[in-house]
C-alpha cells in the first residue's frame, strides 16, 4: 500500500492505492497523519480501535477519517500507523474496523488538519488493485 | 465585446474588474469574477472556476455565484465566494460556508506608536507565544466543560463579558454585539461539544495568527478618524475560528444533509455543496447550530484578544487601559446570513442577474453564504454598529506575514454589486507541498528578521514554510481591485512586526 500528498491551491489531497480495500483505507489513513507530520517517530504511543458504519463506500471513507480527526482531538494524540478492515457492501451496508497507534502530541511536531471533505473524492477498484483520491481541509 | 480564454470556459467583460460567465447547461445563474486580469490569470489556474460553476447549480441562488479578487480553489465552493439563496425556496448550504464556521478576523487597537514596541519585539512576540495556545493539542485560555460550551454557544460574547473576559465596549464593536440570536446550542452534537471545550481560546495553526502590527498608511482621513486609526500606531490583529466544534457541525450537518436529501443532492455536481431545501427541518437546524458556532468563534477570538492585552500590561507594565487597546471590529470570512437585499426582478418576478432587464425591484429575505468572503456594508445601514454606521462596517483583510494587511470600510457599491461582500485576504496562489520544496521554515523566519524586522515565531518550521510571504497573492491588487469597484473602500495600510503561529 501507498500514498502520495498532492498539490492542492489551499488545502492537501491524498492519493492512495493498495491490493485490497483495506490498505487502500489504511493508506489514506496514513496519508492523513502525513499532511499533519513530517516525522512520526516509531515505538511512541499505544494503539487504539475504532469502528465505523455506513451507507457508501466513500462516505465509509469519509467518516472513518472524520472519526480519527475527532479521535485526535479528544485523546489529544496523532493517529498513525493505520490498520483497517473493511466488510460489507452487500446489503447496503459498509464498516470498517480500525486501529491506529496514538502519538502523544508533545512527541511530535504536527499541524492540525482541520477535516477530510468530498470534493473530488474517488474511491474505485481497477485492474491492479484499489484506488482513492481525499481533499482535506487544512 | 471583451472576453478572456480561460480554457473550459470564456468569460465575458461586463466593465472593469467585472467578469460574466454565461448562464449554460444545468447552471441556474450566470457566475461573475470580480478581478483584475492579473488577478484573472491566477484565479483560472487552478479549479477555481469550475467549482464556481458548480456552485451556480445551487437551488434558489439569486443574480449570480460570486467570485472575489482573491478567490481560489477550495473543495465544493470556492474560496472567495459568494452565493446568495433564496430563504423561502431556495438552499443553505454548509460547503458554502466551510467547515471552519466564523473563520474571521478581529482588530484591537493601542495607543502605542512603532518606537513605543522597537527593542520589545523579541520579548513580545516569546510572551505571545507562550501565553496564547497554538497548534495541534494546545489547549485554550479557558478550560471549560460542557456546560460552560453550551452557555458559549448560547450567549457569546455576552458569556464572555459575564466571566471578565470583555469589557462592554467591546459587545458594541462586535457584530451583532457578540451574539447570534438565532443560536440554538442543541443543534450542536455531542461530539462537537467534547471537541470544543478543550479549545476555547486558542488560535490553532494552518494560515491562523495573531500579529501586531503597525500603521504605515492612511488613505482616509475622516474614515481612519472614526475607526481610530493613524500612522504609526501599533495595531493587533487576530485571525482564527471556530475550532473543531465548527469542524464537527459542518460535518455532521453535510453528512446528514446527503442523507436526508438525496434527491436535492443527486442533482449537484459535487457531494460537498449537499445542500437542505429552505423550510426544511435540517435547514433550520444547521442555521441555528451555525449561528451557536459562530458564537463559539466569537468567544474564541475574545479571549485570545483579552489574553494579549494581559501579555501587553506584562511586557510594557502598564494596565491596558493605559494603552486603549480597544477592539475596533470582528468581521466573520466563513458565514451564512439570513439578510434583506433588494433585487431587480422581470414581469415574471423571476430576479434578474443585469438590472437592465429589471422592470421593478423586490426585497427578498437570502442565505448569503460568504466562504472566504468578509461581509462589507455600506454607511447607513442598520447592521453597522451605531459607533460606524455614519462611515461604513470596517472590513478586516490580512495579507501574509511578511506583507501588509489592510483596513476597508464597507463600499458604496457592495449592496448593488456582491450582496454586501468583498474579499477576505490574499488569497493563496501556491500548494503546501509546493511551499515546503521552495522554502525552509528557519530561512523564511531570519529573512523576514533581518529584512523586515518581523519577529516570527510558531510551533511548526513546516507551518512558516507553507505560510511564506511568496505563497499568497498580491494583496495590494486584490485590495486596489475592491476599492476600484466600489464594494470595500481602502481606508489604512498595516505591516507586520511581531508574528504567532501554530
Amino acid at each position: 500500500m501507498s500514498f502520495e500528498l498532492r498539490e492542492h491551491t489551499a488545502d492537501v489531497a491524498v492519493e492512495a492505492s493498495g491490493d485490497t480495500l483495506d490498505a487502500c483505507f489504511a493508506a489514506v489513513a496514513d496519508g492523513l497523519t502525513a499532511a499533519q507530520c513530517d516525522d512520526v517517530p516509531d515505538g511512541v504511543g499505544d494503539r487504539f480501535e475504532l469502528s465505523v458504519e455506513s451507507e457508501r463506500v466513500e462516505s465509509l471513507l469519509f467518516d472513518y477519517l472524520d472519526e480519527l480527526v475527532y479521535e485526535r482531538d479528544v485523546r489529544s494524540v496523532l493517529p498513525a500507523d493505520h490498520e483497517a478492515a473493511v466488510t460489507g457492501g452487500d446489503d447496503g451496508t459498509w464498516r470498517v474496523d480500525a486501529s491506529a497507534r496514538g502519538v502523544p502530541f508533545d512527541a511530535v511536531e504536527a499541524r492540525e488538519v482541520k477535516a477530510v471533505t468530498y470534493s473530488e473524492m474517488r474511491v474505485e477498484e481497477t485492474a491492479d488493485g484499489w484506488h482513492a483520491y481525499v481533499v482535506f481541509d487544512v | 465585446m471583451t472576453t478572456y480564454d480561460a480554457g473550459a470556459v470564456t468569460l465575458r467583460k461586463v466593465r472593469d474588474y467585472v467578469w460574466e460567465m454565461p448562464k449554460q447547461g444545468d447552471m441556474r445563474v450566470p457566475a461573475r469574477v470580480f478581478a483584475s486580469e492579473a488577478l484573472l490569470d491566477e484565479i483560472s489556474d487552478d479549479k477555481t472556476l469550475e467549482q464556481l460553476r458548480n456552485a451556480t447549480h445551487l437551488p434558489g441562488i439569486t443574480k449570480y455565484a460570486i467570485c472575489m479578487p482573491d478567490g481560489h480553489q477550495g473543495y465544493g465552493f470556492p474560496v472567495g465566494g459568494v452565493g446568495a439563496m433564496d430563504a423561502r425556496d431556495g438552499c443553505i448550504s454548509p460547503g458554502a460556508v466551510g467547515y471552519d464556521i466564523n473563520c474571521g478576523v478581529r482588530m484591537m487597537t493601542t495607543n502605542l506608536t512603532y518606537d513605543d514596541v522597537q527593542g520589545h519585539e523579541q520579548e513580545l512576540v516569546e510572551s505571545l507565544f507562550a501565553n496564547v495556545p497554538s497548534g495541534l493539542g494546545g489547549g485554550g485560555v479557558f478550560e471549560g466543560t460542557v456546560g460552560d460550551v453550551d452557555a458559549i454557544l448560547e450567549d457569546g460574547v455576552q458569556w464572555a463579558l459575564r466571566n471578565d473576559w470583555a469589557v462592554p465596549e467591546d459587545l458594541e464593536h462586535c457584530e451583532d454585539e457578540g451574539k447570534r440570536p438565532d443560536a440554538d446550542p442543541t443543534a450542536i452534537s455531542q461530539k462537537a461539544k467534547d471537541r470544543g471545550k478543550n479549545q476555547i481560546g486558542s488560535l490553532g495553526s494552518g494560515n491562523h495568527f495573531l500579529e501586531v502590527q503597525r500603521v504605515t498608511d492612511v488613505y482616509d482621513d475622516e474614515v481612519a478618524d472614526a475607526f481610530d486609526l493613524t500612522e504609526d500606531q501599533v495595531v493587533v490583529l487576530i485571525h482564527c475560528g471556530s475550532r473543531g466544534l465548527g469542524h464537527q457541525t459542518c460535518n455532521d450537518y453535510l453528512r446528514r444533509i446527503e442523507k436526508t436529501h438525496a434527491g436535492l443532492l443527486d442533482s449537484l455536481p459535487d457531494r460537498e455543496l449537499a445542500a437542505a431545501p429552505a423550510g426544511s427541518q435540517l435547514a433550520d437546524e444547521y442555521y441555528g447550530a451555525m449561528c451557536a458556532a459562530i458564537n463559539f468563534a466569537w468567544v474564541n477570538r475574545q479571549l485570545i484578544m483579552h489574553r494579549t492585552r494581559q501579555v501587553f500590561e506584562q511586557v510594557f507594565d502598564r494596565d491596558w487601559r493605559d494603552m486603549e487597546m480597544h477592539l475596533l471590529y470582528d468581521v466573520a470570512h466563513n458565514i451564512a446570513k439570513k439578510e434583506h437585499h433588494q433585487v431587480g426582478v422581470d414581469a415574471d418576478g423571476t430576479v434578474v442577474a443585469d438590472d437592465g432587464d429589471a422592470v421593478e425591484y423586490e426585497t427578498r429575505e437570502l442565505y448569503v453564504h460568504r466562504k472566504g468572503a468578509t461581509r462589507a456594508f455600506p454607511a447607513g445601514r442598520e447592521e453597522v454598529p451605531p459607533a460606524y454606521r455614519a462611515v461604513g462596517q470596517p472590513v478586516i483583510i490580512p495579507g501574509s506575514m511578511g506583507t501588509g494587511s489592510y483596513v476597508l470600510r464597507g463600499g458604496e457599491r457592495s449592496m448593488h454589486e456582491t450582496f454586501g461582500s468583498t474579499a477576505h485576504g490574499a488569497g493563496r496562489l501556491m500548494s503546501r507541498t509546493q511551499a515546503k520544496k521552495e522554502y525552509r521554515g528557519g530561512d523564511v523566519q531570519t529573512a523576514l528578521r533581518e529584512h523586515d524586522r518581523i519577529y516570527v515565531k510558531a510551533q511548526s518550521g513546516a507551518t512558516v514554510a507553507e505560510e511564506a510571504p511568496g505563497v499568497y497573492k498580491d494583496v495590494d491588487e486584490v485590495v486596489r481591485v475592491s476599492d476600484a469597484l466600489g464594494i470595500g473602500d481602502r481606508v489604512a495600510r498595516t505591516f507586520p512586526v511581531c508574528n504567532i503561529k501554530g
